[in-house]
């Protein structure tokens, strides 16, 4: 077992911002850790990386219960390298930056060079040995720090959302290079991000986590609401012109989230519209996996995942006029 | 005005031929000011990283202590050095009182705070992913200290010219704990209010001209290193 955790808790006076009752990773793996902004991600990959302690609990690292003291830290630091969302080159060259981590070893220069030399190859970035840090744009600032990352050799490489402020093409070279990473090296892998079909794209697994604690599902159409009681039912209205009824109680200004795949759509054939009946129109369709992902425009955009069968029985594709519906058990009220 | 400009051509000429006496007290305000410098800025950089670095009770306490020592008068740490070194003091047999190593000590208290402070300051404004990034690529804690220590090097040399800028101008303690004795702790400060109390203006506008030149030149120093750093 690569990881594991025990009620691990982080706070932020007194703020817990992470509350993970159990997790299991396994070695050799690439998994993808997906959650909205403020859910905890960052927090996660901080303790992982042993960058940061825990306010409470206990994390094993490959079957050995971390301590988390300055000494016991640093031999675990240099078998976890993490690559941060935004990250910072040193001012100095490339090469000096992308052989920090062996320099720290005691690694000699000449030997230096050329793993430098190898890992900017691996990243394309070759031609960049002797420029200056400062000089990159942020795609080729991302792909220099995972170079320089690589070039400790570590066992764990975490992904800090790695592809959330570059271009597409840069995003593309990234996913690229991780995949490589992990195939010719054997790496344990772990990516955070927001974006589902990355995540997709690059992990096997994935692993969901909200509002600081693990999930079992994306929390998807989250929206916060106005609870009015009309003819007996708890109905959450979001914005003016949506309703839904809610499973159970709750008050106004709470947020709920609303599960896809618990999202009804069918053709629209006319009728009234209310709390169970929604009518919109698909405004985008994607693949994933043996799903589709809808986004229909009901007055709010609310995202489905219908399966692609049912799709094409259907027939619908984008513009349709549709009828949406929100069963009451697909909506969980998140406080 | 008139005796400004023939005081200030006096001082030229005074400067241009190398005036012995004018060498010397030139020299030894450069040399106790270099020391003192040197001295604070071997305990103040590694006092202000301490400081920024670590977590412990009352550090907040320390900062507004070290603080509230910036504004300290010359005249206070004349007085607090010399209740130590005086002959009947307890480091009275070392005969330190109205040398230059006094003076060097008395600058030392001065500049401490400014250096350590001013450090402080620097590695706290700087990017804390610095110290992640080397954190994460398995760099030690004293590795760490060195990459912020280099990342923040132009915000602490600018606090050890600001140092230096200060022992280089202050009086109290020259005064206080060197004596004044000529062409031996006379400094450029000390000359000149001995000067002024004579009436003797020329040497004292020379020497103001020679303060304002060597300012004049660390700053040039530091902007054009800054500026080298910068691109």
């Amino acid at each position: 077992m690569l990881y594991q955790a025990r009620n691990l808790r982080r706070e932020y006076d007194g703020r817990v911002v992470l509350n993970i009752p159990e997790l299991h990773l396994e070695e050799g793996r690439v998994y993808g850790l997906l959650g909205p902004n403020g859910s905890g991600k960052s927090t996660l990959l901080s303790l992982l990386s042993f960058l940061e302690r825990p306010s409470g609990g206990n994390l094993w690292y490959r079957n050995r219960l971390v301590r988390f003291d300055e000494p016991s830290l640093l031999p675990l630091r240099r078998e976890v390298v993490l690559v941060d969302q935004h990250p910072i080159l040193f001012s100095s060259s490339v090469a000096a930056n992308v052989g920090f981590g062996l320099k720290m070893r005691g690694m000699g220069s000449r030997e230096r060079n050329r793993v430098v030399e190898e890992c900017l190859e691996l990243v394309g970035m070759r031609d960049f040995f002797k420029a200056r840090g400062y000089r990159l744009s942020g795609g080729e600032t991302q792909r220099v720090a995972i170079a320089r990352a690589l070039a400790c050799s570590p066992r764990v490489l975490l992904f800090d959302e790695p592809t959330a402020s570059v271009d597409v093409e840069s995003r593309i070279a990234i996913e690229a290079i991780i995949k490589r990473i992990h195939q010719e090296r054997g790496m344990s892998v772990i990516v955070c991000t927001h974006d589902r079909l990355q995540a997709a794209r690059l992990a096997r697994e994935i692993l969901f986590l909200f509002a600081g604690r693990p999930s079992e599902f994306a929390h998807e159409n989250i929206f916060s609401v106005q609870v009015r009681e009309e003819n007996g039912a708890n109905r959450a209205w979001i914005g003016d012109t949506v309703a839904v009824d809610l499973p159970g109680p709750a008050r106004s200004g709470d947020k709920i989230s609303i599960n896809p795949k618990s999202i009804a759509v069918e053709p629209d054939t006319g009728g009234e519209s209310g709390p169970a009946r929604l009518h919109g129109h698909i405004a985008q369709l994607s693949k994933e996996g043996d799903r589709v992902r809808l986004v229909v425009e009901v007055g709010v955009p609310l995202t489905a995942l219908l399966r692609k069968k049912q799709l094409l029985e259907q027939g619908l594709t984008v513009g349709d006029p549709v009828l949406v519906r929100c069963p009451e058990h697909g909506i969980e009220v998140l406080g | 005005m008139s005796f400004f400009v023939d005081s200030f051509f006096s001082a030229l000429s005074l400067m241009r031929s190398l005036d012995p006496e004018l060498m010397t007290v030139v020299g030894v305000s450069l040399k106790v000011s270099c020391l003192s410098t040197l001295a604070a800025s071997l305990v103040g950089v590694p006092l202000g990283l301490g400081i920024g670095f670590s977590e412990f009770p009352g550090k907040r306490g320390v900062i507004t202590l070290l603080n509230t020592l910036l504004a300290l008068p010359t005249v206070v740490i004349g007085l607090f050095v010399y209740s130590f070194i005086s002959r009947r003091a307890v480091f009275g047999s070392l005969d330190l009182l109205y040398t230059q190593n006094a003076i060097v000590i008395g600058q030392f208290f001065l500049i401490l705070p400014i250096v350590a402070t001013f450090t402080l300051s620097a590695i706290s404004r700087l990017d804390d992913r610095y110290r992640r990034t080397a954190m994460t690529l398995g760099a030690t804690r004293l590795q760490t200290g060195l990459v912020v220590l280099r990342e923040a090097r132009f915000a602490i040399m600018a606090a050890v010219v600001a140092a230096f800028g200060r022992v280089i101008s202050e009086i109290g303690i020259s005064m206080m704990l060197g004596g004044n004795a000529r062409g031996f702790t006379r400094t450029m400060t000390t000359a000149m209010a001995l000067e002024y109390d004579k009436g003797e203006f020329v040497l004292a506008v020379a020497l103001g001209l020679v303060l304002m030149s060597i300012s004049l030149l660390v700053n040039v120093a530091l902007n054009l290193i800054q500026g080298r750093g910068g691109k």
